[in-house]
């Protein structure tokens, strides 16, 4: 919502330049590791034995597998912030709970 | 997040009021925490994939896969509180 490019900077422009920095980053460094991830993961199981170029299948198998990494980091998230939630809201924040 | 912020070099924080170094401080500890949470997602996503993710066949989680998935996260936050808690255990016996 708030434009970057404004000719002088006034205090509230730089408070907002580096916000909006420090989000671009933030989101840069977690599409990284996510492409990292997944190239590790779906190369192992799509190109098993690494031929001359990459065959239709091994395509067709990338995409999938993608498809899937990526619904498999979606099921993570949610289930990792509830989580997170319920403990908060349970009396201990580490300790408690039932194991 | 490995490069710093001034990296850019055009940045006047002189001009920052104390008002908004607090409320910058206050956001980079959010986005820091946030980044924590993720980096935890990747590496909870990357074990659990290995355990629970059998054929490739099509982009969807099938319906073993995605209870699976659900399950991992629950049992490795279980199993992480179970260290801690035998530390303590260990802790106040010795």
């Amino acid at each position: 919502m708030d434009s970057l490019s404004t000719g002088s900077l006034s205090g509230g422009d730089a408070k907002t330049t580096i916000m909006n920095q420090v989000r671009q980053e933030a989101a840069v460094a977690n599409a990284k590791a996510l492409i990292e991830k997944v190239n590790e993961h779906c190369f192992e199981r799509c190109v098993p034995k690494p031929s001359t170029s990459l065959s239709r299948s091994e395509e067709g198998c990338y995409s999938a597998c993608m498809e899937k990494y990526m619904a498999a980091w979606n099921a993570v998230s949610k289930q990792y912030v509830s989580r997170m939630q319920r403990e908060q809201s349970s009396a201990g924040f580490i300790g408690g709970g039932s194991l | 997040m490995d490069r710093s912020i001034g990296s850019s070099g055009n940045l006047d924080m002189s001009s920052l009021s104390d008002s908004d170094k607090r409320e910058l401080q206050q956001f980079v500890m959010q986005e820091a925490q946030k980044a924590t949470i993720q980096q935890s997602i990747h590496s909870l996503t990357d074990m659990c994939f290995k355990k629970c993710i059998g054929k490739i066949s099509s982009g969807k989680l099938d319906k073993y896969e995605e209870p699976c998935m659900q399950n991992c996260v629950e049992r490795f936050m279980d199993a992480s509180h179970l260290v801690l808690k035998q530390l303590e255990n260990m802790r106040t016996s010795s």
